[in-house]
């Protein structure tokens, strides 16, 4: 009974307009992103650029974190995302005057050296944290002067790390290359890169698959004809969140197959051996877990409130999430306990082993939090069978009572 | 295991509101109706017999299964909504199949009994027609074809025949008595003309209480010698009205012949003739409010 039911139910979804439009978003989601993705080939001594990295090195990060607030205070305008967008901060003369107290405290300079800084041209800037600054007095003025222009700024603690981007140099750039293809076997690098950017559009979009699912049967005036047969409430749900997650899962495999051949292709001749289920082991290990979430997150709150709730509170969420990444964790290794865990390169092997610990906690965490969503929906749909839990009736009820009143 | 519904004191209450008051009443096989006015309480009783809502007081049996177990109702218990609908976009088969596997069915049961049911409510050649492209007979004949899908004991059709033309409704009518050959089947209404042509027992509900319940014939009885029909100009129209009930009329040019309900014989031009069953609801109705 399971099983046939489950087949009907992802006959249903494929039949569905909004699966369609998913699946367009998804294929539009990866041609724009890793549509033209080449696969990296060893660094060669002498070519232009080795790529960049960030810099651990403290005094290098103060420097540039100085020159860069030193622009923005000679400019008399301030960068900032506070909330992911772009926005340009204009400070009043007493917030003015204590950036300066701060550059002058930081950079261990007077007021005329500073004017002087300040009347140079950008190129010319050079200034340096004051001898005896500390690292943790350098993170407490940069918090303060982050707090000044609102947030979001170069000086806030996760981004004034991405002001100290170096350069790498040839010997660092092979080493990142022999553990993608050592380490990585290749495909497990690109299968990482093609789950940060599949994870962005993961994080909202099944909600709307399950909110549809989940509405369908109210718009259609389906509810009582469903509620009354024999198949008991966890079995309806399952297969209808299972086939949710299998619908989504399977266009995402497919596009993933791209990246895989051009990834194999690449290595024939080479002594590489591509691990062939490295993208099944990503879409269902680093993916999967995040479109766990969704799906259940909009079948919870649709049968609850027979509205489209969830949407509202999914594009919240994972808006918070996105944002909350910042610059420094896209690179990969300190995921926490984002929905949608980043790792925006190929490389970074190492960053990846040292977070994997971290990063399986936050994907068992998500994949739990969606079974026990689960079993809540269950639960819920259960009681609206009997009768009880019918939360739209009694706002609907509500709304006539302070109509007619 | 009794073939038989037993309703003892069922209260049910939306919030402060009592919809259900008290309710007694024994159901067997055959066409059992429901007769009241809108809001009576007909569609909560329903609900409540489907398992679709619990019971705030009282006692209900199905079949001998107590109503708390809505899993063991569900297995013999078929229903037909107020407002019938399927999923618009498939077809009269799918809709059958999908709520085929719903109710349980196995694949070679659903691959046997959809196209018999289909056949037996005349919609076999509709098969492979989209719901949304049924009449509204044929959907509420697509109605009784799934609750009776699973071959339960009971079937409980709420207000089956609103809105279809009266060729459909006679159809729909023929259709549900020959399915209470064998099982219990509750008819929910409020068109007399349905309780009148297809049900032997009725209840009648008032405001949430059961102010009839026997046999139509008993029903009829009570109006008995009390039916007139009269030819009066329009002018006296009005007076009849505000003196006695009338359940019909008929203009002829200046006049109109009224039929009414007296208690006793009211003018000498007035003929007592045969009670009907629209007749003794009317009668019924008014004389537990006292206005007769």
């Amino acid at each position: 009974m399971f099983g046939q039911l489950f087949w009907k139910e992802c006959v249903q979804t494929a039949k569905s307009l909004i699966y369609w439009l998913i699946v367009i978003i998804l294929i539009l989601d990866f041609s724009t992103q890793l549509g033209n993705t080449n696969i990296k080939k060893m660094p060669e001594r002498g070519q232009e650029s080795y790529g960049t990295r960030v810099s651990n090195d403290r005094a290098f990060i103060m420097k540039r974190t100085l020159e860069n607030l030193i622009l923005e205070y000679e400019r008399g305008s301030y960068t900032t995302y506070p909330i992911g967008f772009y926005k340009s901060v204009t400070l009043n003369e007493k917030e003015e005057a204590r950036i300066g107290e701060i550059l002058k405290e930081a950079a261990g300079v007077s007021e005329k050296e500073l004017k002087e800084q300040k009347s140079m041209s950008d190129a010319d800037i050079d200034i340096g944290p004051a001898a005896d600054l500390t690292y943790e007095k350098f993170e407490e003025l940069m918090d303060e002067a982050d707090d000044i222009l609102g947030g979001g700024s170069s000086y806030a603690a996760d981004y004034r790390l991405a002001n100290a981007q170096e350069e790498m140099t040839y010997e660092e750039a092979v080493e990142e290359y022999q553990f993608l293809v050592e380490k990585d076997r290749l495909s497990g690098g690109y299968a990482r890169l093609f789950s940060d950017y599949m994870v962005i559009a993961l994080g909202f979009i099944p909600v709307f698959l399950a909110v549809t699912r989940c509405m369908r049967d109210r718009r259609a005036k389906m509810q009582e004809l469903i509620y009354c047969r024999r198949a008991p409430a966890w079995m309806i749900i399952v297969s209808r969140y299972l086939s949710i997650l299998i619908m989504l899962i399977i266009p995402v495999f497919l596009l993933s197959m791209p990246l895989l051949i051009e990834c194999v292709q690449f290595a024939k001749g080479i002594d590489i051996t591509v691990d062939i289920l490295a993208f099944v082991k990503y879409i269902l290990g680093w993916l999967l877990p995040t479109i766990m979430v969704s799906s259940a997150v909009g079948m919870l709150l649709t049968e609850l409130t027979d509205t489209a709730l969830a949407v509202l509170i999914q594009g919240i969420w994972w808006f918070v999430s996105i944002f909350s990444a910042g610059i420094m964790r896209i690179q990969g290794g300190l995921y926490g306990w984002n929905l949608m865990p980043r790792h925006n390169t190929e490389f970074n092997y190492t960053g990846f082993q040292d977070g994997f610990s971290q990063l399986a906690s936050n994907r068992i965490f998500y994949a739990s939090l969606a079974v026990l969503i689960l079993a809540l929906t269950v639960f819920v749909y259960g009681q609206k069978r009997k009768g009880r839990f019918q939360i739209r009736g009694k706002i609907m009820a509500d709304r006539k009572d302070k109509s007619k009143a | 295991m009794s073939e038989v519904i037993k309703i003892r004191g069922l209260s049910q209450y939306y919030g402060k509101k009592q919809a259900l008051k008290d309710l007694n009443l024994t159901i067997e096989i055959g066409m059992f109706g429901l007769l009241g006015r809108n809001g009576a309480g007909k569609t909560t009783l329903m609900r409540v017999l489907a398992a679709l809502l619990p019971k705030s007081e009282g006692d209900v049996s199905v079949c001998g299964r107590r109503i708390e177990y809505a899993q063991e109702i569900r297995k013999i218990t078929g229903y037909l909504p107020q407002d019938f609908s399927m999923y618009p976009n498939i077809t009269v088969y799918e809709a059958m199949d999908y709520l085929g596997v719903l109710s349980g069915l196995s694949k070679s049961v659903r691959r046997q009994r959809i196209p018999e049911l289909l056949e037996r409510v005349n919609l076999k050649g509709e098969q492979r027609k989209k719901v949304k492209a049924l009449s509204g007979g044929m959907k509420r004949r697509l109605g009784i074809a799934q609750a009776i899908l699973h071959n339960p004991k009971v079937l409980i059709v709420d207000e089956p025949t609103a809105g279809l033309d009266p060729e459909e409704r006679v159809r729909f009518r023929n259709l549900l008595c020959e399915i209470a050959e064998d099982r219990i089947v509750i008819l929910s209404t409020h068109i007399v003309g349905d309780i009148e042509a297809a049900c032997e027992k009725i209840a009648v509900l008032d405001e949430g209480k059961i102010i009839y319940n026997g046999s139509t014939e008993g029903l009829i009885e009570m109006a008995e010698g009390k039916v007139y029909t009269a030819e009066i100009s329009k002018k006296e129209l009005d007076l009849l009205k505000q003196k006695y009930l009338v359940t019909s009329m008929m203009t002829m040019g200046n006049n109109v012949t009224a039929r009414f309900i007296a208690e006793k014989a009211p003018f000498a031009s007035a003929k007592l003739c045969e009670a009907g069953v629209e007749d003794a609801y009317m009668y019924l109705m008014h004389e537990k409010r006292g206005e007769i």
